[in-house]
């Protein structure tokens, strides 16, 4: 925890006074920022929409699953407030926490677009997925940053992360998309929180105890402090809401000024950052400043590594190299491929052993893989501007995760990586077929960065192929059980498996494809798959531009029944009868 | 997880659903309702699940000696994640409050 100091402008009487907002619960908080004798609460806890996941695990379920909905007015003007119980599992997203707050902005971005301009407000209290329902989990929070994306154009989007959880895991890349972002110095926001580094990279890479660290690098003032956040507030219901006024009248941004459209900023930005000799976070904030502008080039700049390298044979490699054939695969940086047949442009995440951020030299997604994914598919949207039938984007993905380090976290990852989503969305929204090929590992935040924002998911079915939230050994640990413990559970809870048979029960896969050498594709396995794409494109033209593919397939109906209740009832819930 | 289940004797009914409370480490949330059409309005139905398991004497006495001083019928649900006895009266008697509240 910070020390509480006093803000500019800010007397000891005022912070004495205060009413403070960290304290109040999910509701308390929604209530909080409404205009008074407004708050319309949907989908209580008596409505009992909680986890069918968490009771056969041996966990008390809320009856809200922890996420409170609220719909009233802010200086007049109509707003959906989704709340995250902080309390509750960590604020972890769950399937029907993450159908809640997906459908909310659903239902905000069609009354937008019917003429009555609905604002959303969420309230980030989030340690990231929830690692029980660990694939609905994932899925939910693609399916919020793809909602955010619907509505922000019509209506502002306003992302609050008051603490004392923070934001953190995929939950941020949605924090990265909003309009405009509120914290208080209490607040964190952070792809990878402190804990999961060191677990990953080990107490040099992040000392997870050291509080002064962790709040110098993910805290709200830091944020604020170089361009991450927009307002940086004290812990006050008052003072929050005078500022969430002021971001509701402001409306919404221009086109091409959201933080995650400004890639000449990333860029700038990225290009001072030297992982050999990092800045410290208060030299970050003289060299990138409040304001998300490009920056300057530094002296300090790192410049890529031009020794020959071996690059490891790995599948994401090898099955791109056989589906494309001949044609050449360009480098857009050592780490991402692309490759642009006839019929469709190849994107692949790969190990580059010189990486300079060197926490993603496993092939994981980081700063600089985001950035690239981002513009190169942004390229290729704008190459096909005006045209009737658009390129179709293949995202092979075999990637170990995103990547775990201090510097990506320092950088921002979550917000490079917003970058990248957002890219993918607008290709998807734009009329690109996009389908993302699972051909090795998919986890977490590296996955929903590249694949879970395409309209069709293929993935092999092979033992090593494991789409996930995070690593067994990993989830293990963070949910104190071992991994047998874990493994025994996944037998019966779905979205728990690593195994892909099983993940593809959950209503999202559209096609999973036996080959005779996953490692190495035959001729066979390369024609089988060639032509699983061609139908998953053609399929990807016909379908919806959005993910409701994934709530009405067959599998959904039977697994997804949870989140399909939530719409439902939201939907027949968000007008006053 | 452990699910218990009691039932007391009561004298009056709680007049209008009541949430209080979050299913956080150390807490409980309850969720009390008046008793449905057709069930007996002379007691009250508890169903408790905790993450605790083991303590079904602690709860039954706990939960016993709070409607004998307020025997509000109807259903009650509680979800608990570690709440002591003490926080477990303590809620119980914020949701009798609340209950009493929407009756003035």
């Amino acid at each position: 925890m910070t020390d509480t100091v006093l803000l500019p402008g800010q007397s000891w009487q005022q912070l004495l006074t205060r009413r403070s907002f960290i304290e109040l619960d999910a509701l308390g908080r929604a209530s909080a920022l409404l205009d008074p004798g407004s708050v319309r609460a949907l989908a209580g806890p008596f409505d009992r929409l909680e986890s069918p996941w968490l009771a056969p695990q041996g966990i008390t379920p809320q009856a809200d699953d922890g996420t409170t909905i609220v719909r009233g007015t802010v200086d007049g003007h109509p707003v959906v407030i989704a709340a995250i119980e902080q309390g509750f599992q960590g604020g972890g997203t769950g399937e029907v926490s993450g159908a809640k707050i997906s459908q909310a902005l659903l239902l905000a971005a069609a009354d937008s677009r019917a003429g009555t301009p609905t604002a959303a407000v969420i309230l980030f209290e989030t340690g990231g997925v929830r690692l029980q329902e660990a694939n609905l989990g994932l899925n939910a929070v693609a399916e919020i940053c793809s909602a955010i994306l619907d509505l922000r154009p019509m209506a502002p989007v306003i992302g609050i992360v008051a603490g004392t959880v923070g934001s953190f895991g995929g939950m941020s890349i949605a924090a990265g998309l909003c309009t405009r972002l509120i914290v208080t110095p209490q607040a964190r926001i952070g792809l990878n929180g402190p804990a999961v580094i060191e677990q990953e990279g080990g107490v040099a890479e992040f000392d997870s105890s050291d509080h002064a660290l962790i709040w110098a690098i993910d805290g709200g003032e830091q944020r604020s402090a170089t361009g991450l956040a927009d307002d940086l507030v004290p812990d006050d219901a008052d003072l929050l809401r005078a500022a969430l006024i002021d971001a509701v009248n402001a409306g919404v941004a221009e086109a091409g000024q959201h933080r995650s459209q400004r890639l000449d900023v990333l860029a700038s930005r990225l290009a001072t950052l030297n992982p050999s000799d990092p800045p410290s976070p208060d030299d970050l904030r003289r060299l990138w400043g409040p304001r998300y502008t490009p920056v300057p080039a530094s002296g300090t700049a790192a410049t890529a590594d031009a020794t020959t390298v071996g690059y490891p044979e790995t599948r994401g490699r090898s099955w791109l190299r056989a589906l494309v054939g001949d044609t050449t695969i360009e480098r857009v940086i050592p780490s991402v491929l692309r490759a642009t047949t006839q019929t469709a442009s190849y994107l692949a995440v790969v190990p580059d052993p010189a990486n300079r951020f060197y926490r993603a030299r496993e092939g994981q997604v980081g700063l600089t893989e985001s950035l690239a994914l981002a513009q190169t598919v942004h390229d290729l949207i704008d190459a096909d501007d005006g045209k009737a039938v658009k390129r179709a984007i293949v995202a092979v993905v075999d990637l170990p995760s995103q990547a775990y380090g201090r510097n990506e976290e320092m950088g921002g990852l979550h917000q490079a990586m917003a970058a990248a989503v957002d890219a993918y969305h607008r290709a998807r929204n734009a009329g690109h077929p996009i389908v993302a090929f699972v051909v090795g590992t998919a986890l977490s935040g590296g996955f929903l960065t590249h694949g879970l924002q395409a309209n069709q998911i293929l993935a092999l079915d092979d033992p090593h192929v494991e789409i996930h939230a995070m690593h067994a050994a990993a989830a293990a640990r963070i949910t104190l059980r071992t991994v047998d413990e874990l493994n025994e559970l996944a037998k019966t809870i779905l979205p728990m498996s690593y195994r892909v048979e099983d993940w593809a029960k959950l209503g999202f896969c559209d096609g999973l494809l036996s080959v005779e050498n996953a490692d190495s594709p035959t001729r066979a396995d390369v024609e089988k798959a060639t032509s699983a794409i061609a139908d998953a494109i053609e399929r990807a033209r016909r379908g919806p531009l959005d993910l409701s593919n994934r709530l009405d397939s067959e599998a959904a109906v039977t697994t997804r029944h949870a989140s399909r209740a939530v719409r439902e009832l939201l939907a027949r819930q968000w007008n006053p009868e | 997880m452990q699910t218990l289940n009691y039932q007391f004797p009561a004298t009056r009914g709680v007049p209008r659903p009541v949430h209080i409370g979050c299913v956080a480490s150390g807490d409980l949330e309850i969720l009390a309702q008046p008793a449905a059409d057709g069930d007996p309005s002379d007691n009250v139905v508890v169903r408790v699940r905790t993450s605790v398991n083991g303590f079904d004497t602690v709860w039954h006495d706990v939960l016993e000696r709070f409607f004998t001083r307020m025997p509000l019928a109807g259903t009650w649900e509680l979800n608990d994640f570690g709440a002591t006895p003490g926080v477990v009266t303590l809620r119980l008697r914020q949701a009798a409050e609340a209950a009493s509240e929407a009756t003035s």
